[in-house]
């Protein structure tokens, strides 16, 4: 009798104990699933700022600057022929500029939405360097510029324009 | 006689076994969670600090300097990578917890950035940009120096004097020098010698070559391995810059637009560097170019 209750108490003891580590397993498994989830909105914030901060300068780094090609030396000034040339090169860029980071150039005025390529450029509206649709992105203005022949002379024919960043978003992407 | 023994029930036994082991389980998995969220913070630092260059890059300026003030006592341990496309700027954070160092192995990379500096430590960094050209424009580098490390320019020539005046950064000094500061020399013996004449810089007895003052800097605030890797990663962008106006001369010669500027040898120059001692050869070549492209029909850049 004695042994028998001392079997069920054992069998208790176990019990409880699988149940004690199953319990701290699953609170263990909650943490962690919040933690990677502030993570991931952590993640996505710097690659907001990221975009943000980089609109801002982008137009000024030299795979985009217009230098001194246009007369004096500009600011925010893109220089549309060479990001056609760094479009058709593009994939020696992969995350230059950040992770998935696509960058696309919009003309404002006279405003459409024919996508440039070698074929059709000058007489289009987008240069998307990817190729990428964007979806999460900050901008900012910019005269974008480029040599153009009218009679026989070769002129500078600059633009408003508008610089767009897109950027990862971590929260997205599935585990 | 009868023998004496330690009578515990089964209900205290399995509290003092339970209670033992959910005390272990809380302890291990806090000490974890602990580490797992220093490392996150490590981390997410040393992506912001990158992040947080993006504004320094210069745009007309010829320098420029800013602090940054980070909330704890942080190590910043900068590192070049190289590859056979751009390279890599590492960042890798090490903070002061419980008044422990942290020890963190993830390391931030961005391809886009030249730092240079000696592993700074402190709460309060300075950051002071410079273009660097060669020909056209190459990009920017950074230099981060911790504000309690000194740096003592000694008879420099005028313009850089006045240069290092007009950033009017704090630690960086040319008159009425710390005892303990690092002394940069460009005549005499000391810490860091510049021969400013020959183009190199004499550091911990190695000769770092440069070609202008972004790299003159560079070779100051930075140790030897690290400045030939950045030199190399340099050249990278270099050849990838000649080849896209290679390209651009070519596109644009279909509306007329003539330059005729030999960059596939300026190219093939940069990538070959193998180190900063023929930085000469690559700053000739870019020399030779750029006055053709000031003179040329179109100008490229």
């Amino acid at each position: 009798m004695i042994n028998k209750r001392a079997q069920l108490k054992i069998q208790q003891m176990v019990f409880m104990l699988l149940a004690v580590t199953l319990f701290f397993v699953l609170v263990g498994m909650l943490v962690l699933t919040l933690k990677f989830s502030g993570l991931k909105e952590s993640a996505t914030e710097l690659e907001e700022k990221n975009a943000m901060l980089l609109v801002t300068r982008i137009a000024n780094s030299p795979e985009f600057s217009c230098g001194k090609s246009f007369g004096n030396l500009k600011t925010n000034c893109i220089d549309a022929d060479k990001v056609m040339m760094l479009k058709t090169n593009i994939d020696e860029y992969d995350n230059f500029w950040g992770r998935e980071t696509n960058i696309e150039i919009m003309k404002i005025y006279p405003e459409g939405d024919v996508i440039c390529t070698l074929g059709n450029y000058p007489d289009c509206h987008i240069i998307n360097l990817q190729s990428k649709e964007i979806h999460i992105e900050h901008s900012n203005f910019v005269s974008l510029c480029r040599k153009d022949l009218i009679n026989g002379e070769v002129y500078d024919k600059c633009e408003l324009a508008k610089i767009l960043v897109s950027y990862k978003d971590w929260q997205e992407v599935q585990e | 006689m009868k023998k004496g023994y330690l009578q515990i029930s089964f209900t205290w036994l399995f509290a003092i076994i339970a209670g033992a082991f959910i005390l272990f389980l809380a302890i291990f998995m806090t000490s974890k969670l602990i580490g797992t969220e220093q490392v996150a913070l490590d981390a997410k630092t040393g992506k912001e600090i990158g992040v947080l260059l993006n504004p320094v890059e210069i745009g007309f300026e010829s320098a420029k300097s800013t602090i940054m003030t980070l909330p704890v006592e942080t190590r910043i341990n900068t590192k070049c990578e190289e590859d056979n496309k751009f390279g890599g700027q590492i960042i890798n954070l090490s903070q002061k917890s419980f008044g422990k160092w942290t020890n963190t192995d993830i390391k931030v990379r961005f391809i886009n950035k030249y730092i240079f500096s000696e592993n700074p430590e402190g709460k309060s960094f300075y950051i002071f940009a410079k273009p660097f050209e060669l020909g056209f424009k190459v990009t920017d580098l950074i230099y981060m120096t911790s504000s309690e490390k000194e740096y003592c320019f000694k008879n420099a020539p005028e313009d850089i004097e006045e240069e290092i005046e007009f950033l009017n950064q704090k630690n960086l000094v040319t008159e009425n020098c710390r005892e303990d500061s690092v002394e940069i020399c460009f005549s005499g013996s000391c810490d860091i010698e510049v021969n400013y004449n020959s183009k190199y810089v004499m550091k911990d007895g190695s000769k770092m070559y440069f070609n202008d003052d972004s790299l003159m800097y560079a070779a100051i605030f930075s140790d030897s391995g690290d400045y030939e890797c950045q030199v190399k990663r340099l050249m990278q962008r270099v050849a990838n810059l000649a080849l896209l106006y290679e390209d651009k001369a070519n596109f644009v010669s279909n509306v007329g637009c003539n330059s005729n500027l030999n960059l596939l040898k300026l190219k093939n120059t940069a990538e070959s560097l193998g180190s900063s001692a023929n930085l000469k050869l690559v700053s000739d070549t870019a020399d030779e170019i750029n006055d053709l492209n000031n003179f040329a029909e179109c100008r490229l850049w």
